[in-house]
């Protein structure tokens, strides 16, 4: 029930993009928003229906440690799965949480190669492959292109795909195609681009790259309280 | 008594064995005038050092448990507390370091930064304790404190800053200069007691210039008015510095470094400066309560003597004149006479005799006001009990109490060993409310119970040391439990005509899983199948089997019990008819419910220098762990895990030994879990074989 549930309400299939996978291995993807408007939340939505899928997500986090991070999961999936029997709810969640992996750097300590020595810490002795990973916190402005460079190059070696959160500031108008000045240095490098825009005390989630040409254009509402689309 | 709280200051004395500790608080002791010769740890004259006040610490010269003893430095109180050393984190360490507001952290001038350094040093930042660093032993050869500071950097990550640079160092070490006041201080006379203050000396003055600069930059970024001083060319008044030096401190994110030679009697008053300069007073301390009224709802104290009282319990001992508590005041003042209430147990106490504490001797006072610390005579009560006023309802510590996960056999060497063991469980279970004891009536063995293998290794440790009690352990054992994971139904009928009044009950009915209670019994018997007066011993009956799975004999949790519909007999039925017949129902839809075992998870929280992560979670994998996430920090990293705690034993020697013993870990209860099932067989095995030899 769960399973379905939460398949059934992904942002992305929803929003128009082709199938689960959206991305192929060594694809980027980004959430770009102002401050507040639900980045982590979005994608670990997006985590959390891949790991009902039974693949593995590795959540790297810049900001925020293990235990806040856990909250996330902890608390979105208990939103989505409300109204279920508790225990069944429970079961899930235990079994779920074995394909999630947090990992917590400090921004100024973050770098691809010691990134690389974690992941293969963890892939030597068998212990975790991520299917798909999520970074949360990278500053696009201040990084190079250079560093998305290389974990393009990390992602397609080891076969995943990356999620990104982009933080977009207020003070910075869009360009025509709605991307942000200081992203356009790297927007080539990635596959998908989904934005969260506020209109009001709305909340809109919109497709900007990569879904597919059959797809709805319009943007979806979200429930800013819990970040889940509106039904 | 004076009272002016900002002239408190209550610290904790952390560091490596053998870096100095007990010395430097001998010292501390004798400029404060609180005793009047120094008696060193070792010393040739036999009286040893005052802070040791037990038998046993000073004949080896070791601190097992000092007392929480107070002294006097310029005006301002300070209370030195007990930091206990033991790297488990047991609810009775979790209290000491809750009562201190502030720590000097030694370290040796030779040996640095070593592993108990990085434990206490990672106790202080759990607790959030600001901290000033005392670099020992400069009279050593081969002291190096700037090394040190290195390490403080480096290996523990804190911003560590020289107040002063050492005047000669080694068997030349004279005194050291004041980088604050640009000042040279002397350390002369017999102990040191005599200060001389001079002129920086002309080859130092270069260095002591640098430095200073140093501590001028790392403080500029706690205080604006320092960075515009800076910006202007003022000069900067010694105040200002010490004052954004203070307000790094404060936050945690600079720790001054102070250094010298206790046993040298070098260093040690312009450390009792700084203690008094730099670390905070009780109300600069954020103190939070749990407000019973409101759901454990955390409520800020504001540390002002004319509220009502708060204060806690944090240590018993048992001295000659009965049970001593020691107790902090954080709200309200504690008078003679004044009467509080045990929120624990509700149990209303009249405050007798009140008392501060000098290592072993005391002092008489008449009251304790907020933020100070000292005993009470006379009344009974555990250690973490929280005192308040009539009328108030706030605990210093949750009520929650998890159960034991873990027990252990114990069985004295001696009959006198014997009396000992029983004098000391009694007062451990009183200090520490999640470590219990009881007798098998099976075995006849006594069983403890606690937290964690090291919680009881700890416990069985303070045996022998405290009570000289000699036990021989038995090999731990988890607390499994059963469960079912399906609903089933019974109808059983307990029909027993053997002579006599015979002895017949009918009960049907089923039961289900619940998640969220132990036990639920429901009663949807209508039109009197089973009489109203032997419903209640139905329940009895079904609840007596909770006790002990009928399989693997391990406690039952989580059945809901619905009984529908029976049947009775004008005569032969009884209360015990239909106890027994609920426990052959139990029997007969218990197996039916498919039945599982549940194991006790621990939540596994390593901390190791990052070049160990990748072993160290290797090992946690190995032993059915689920690894959460890692945290990097700099040069150590944080692997949150959830491992089972049959997985655990011995784990701390195979941690030690995969990471060079630079690597620690605390354990506690998270939730209770399936087992596998091929792990279930084997515990099925393995009860099997232990009825076996118990038969």
């Amino acid at each position: 029930m769960i399973k379905k549930e939460m398949i059934n309400r992904n942002p992305l299939t929803t929003l128009g993009y082709a199938n689960q996978d959206v991305m192929p291995n060594g694809g980027l993807g980004a959430v770009l928003a102002h401050a507040g408007l639900g980045k982590t939340a979005l994608l670990v939505q997006m985590a959390l229906n891949t790991m009902l899928q039974e693949k593995p997500v590795l959540h790297v986090s810049l900001n925020d440690a293990v235990s806040k991070v856990d909250v996330w999961y902890r608390e979105l999936f208990n939103d989505i799965s409300e109204g279920n029997d508790p225990a069944e709810i429970q079961m899930y969640w235990e079994k779920i949480q074995t394909y999630r992996f947090i990992m917590t750097f400090r921004v100024e300590g973050f770098s691809v190669p010691k990134l690389e020595e974690r992941l293969s810490d963890l892939m030597q002795q068998n212990i975790f492959k991520p299917h798909t990973m999520i970074i949360d916190g990278l500053k696009f402005d201040e990084s190079g292109r250079g560093l998305l460079v290389e974990l393009k190059e990390m992602a397609e070696k080891y076969a995943m795909r990356i999620w990104f959160t982009v933080h977009t500031h207020r003070h910075e108008p869009p360009k025509e195609d709605g991307l942000p000045l200081s992203f356009l240095h790297v927007a080539d490098l990635f596959d998908v681009l989904v934005q969260l825009a506020a209109k009001g005390p709305e909340v809109y989630i919109k497709a900007l790259k990569g879904q597919s040409p059959d797809a709805r254009k319009d943007a979806l509402l979200l429930d800013p309280a819990k970040m889940l689309i509106k039904e | 008594m004076k009272y002016d709280d900002q002239k408190i200051r209550n610290i904790g004395i952390s560091a490596h064995i053998d870096s100095g500790k007990t010395t430097l608080s001998e010292r501390i002791l004798f400029y404060t005038k609180r005793i009047h010769a120094i008696h060193d740890v070792k010393g040739k004259d036999g009286v040893g050092a005052t802070m040791d006040s037990m038998d046993l610490e000073k004949e080896r010269g070791i601190t097992i448990a000092s007392a929480a003893t107070y002294c006097e430095w310029n005006g301002y109180e300070i209370n030195i507390i007990d930091t206990p050393g033991h790297v488990d984190f047991t609810i009775e360490v979790e209290r000491s370091l809750r009562v201190l507001d502030g720590a000097i952290l030694v370290l040796c001038s030779v040996g640095g930064v070593q592993s108990q350094s990085i434990t206490v040093d990672q106790q202080m930042k759990r607790y959030k304790v600001p901290c000033i660093a005392f670099i020992n032993k400069c009279d050593r050869s081969g002291a190096n404190p700037f090394r040190v500071i290195g390490q403080l950097r480096t290996k523990l990550g804190h911003n560590a800053v020289a107040m002063q640079i050492p005047i000669g160092l080694e068997t030349e070490l004279k005194g050291v200069v004041d980088l604050v006041e640009m000042k040279a201080v002397y350390y002369e006379g017999e102990n040191g007691e005599d200060i001389r203050i001079e002129e920086i000396p002309g080859h130092l003055l270069d260095e002591a210039k640098a430095k200073r600069e140093e501590l001028i930059d790392a403080a500029s970024l706690f205080s604006d008015e320092l960075t515009e001083a800076i910006l202007e060319e003022k000069e900067i008044p010694p105040a200002m510095l010490l004052a954004a030096v203070r307000k790094g401190a404060l936050k945690r994110e600079m720790t001054p470094v102070y250094m010298g030679s206790a046993y040298k009697n070098k260093g040690v008053q312009s450390l009792l400066d700084g203690v008094t300069y730099l670390l905070p007073a009780p109300s600069e301390v954020e103190n939070i309560a749990l407000d019973m009224n409101n759901n454990e709802e955390a409520v800020v104290l504001s540390s002002d003597p004319e509220k009502p009282i708060i204060a806690l319990a944090f240590k018993l001992e048992d001295g000659q004149y009965g049970q001593l508590t020691y107790i902090r005041v954080y709200e309200g003042t504690v008078e003679k006479g004044s009467t509080i209430i045990n929120v624990r147990n509700g149990k209303k106490v009249k405050v007798g005799r009140v008392v501060r504490m000098h290592a072993d001797q005391m002092e008489d006072v008449d009251l304790l006001r907020a933020g100070y610390i000292g005993a009470l005579f006379g009344i009974e009560c555990s250690s973490g009990d929280t005192f308040v006023s009539p009328g108030l309802n706030m605990t210093m510590t949750s009520m929650y109490v998890p159960k034991p996960v873990i027990s252990l056999a114990i069985v004295p060497k001696d009959n006198k060993s014997q009396m000992s063991m029983s004098k000391a469980l009694n007062r451990f279970s009183k200090e520490d409310p999640t470590f219990k004891t009881h007798v098998d009536p099976e075995t006849n063995e006594t069983i403890i119970e606690g937290m964690g293998e090291l919680h009881l290794d700890i416990y069985v440790e303070r045996m022998k040391r405290e009570y000289s009690a000699e036990v021989t352990t038995g090999n731990p054992r988890v607390a499994y439990r059963e469960t079912i994971t399906q609903r089933a139904d019974f109808n059983y009928t307990h029909k027993k005509q053997t002579g006599g009044s015979g002895q017949f009950g009918r009960i049907a009915g089923f039961i289900e899983p619940v998640s969220d209670a132990e036990f639920i019994f429901e009663n949807k018997v209508f039109g009197g199948a089973i009489p109203t007066q032997f419903i209640s011993a139905c329940e009895k009956g079904f609840q007596q089997s909770m006790a002990k799975g009928p399989k693997l004999e391990f406690p039952i949790t989580g059945v809901k019990v619905v009984i529908n519909d029976g049947a009775s007999h004008a005569v032969d039925s009884s209360d015990m008819a239909f106890q027994a017949a609920a426990r052959g129902a139990f029997r007969e839809a218990y197996l039916r419910a498919k039945p599982v075992i549940h194991e006790p998870i621990m939540k596994v929280v390593v901390e190791s220098p990052t070049e160990f992560q990748g072993p160290v979670m290797g090992l946690l994998n190995q032993r059915r762990g689920m690894i959460i996430g890692s945290q990097d920090e700099g040069v150590m990293c944080v692997i949150e895990s959830q491992v089972p705690l049959a997985e655990m034993f011995g784990f701390s020697t195979i941690l030690r030994s995969a990471t060079q013993g630079k690597a620690q870990f605390t354990m506690e209860f998270a939730v209770y879990r399936q087992v596998p099932q091929s792990i279930a067989e084997k515990i099925a095995l393995e009860a099997a074989q232990n009825k076996k030899t118990a038969a």
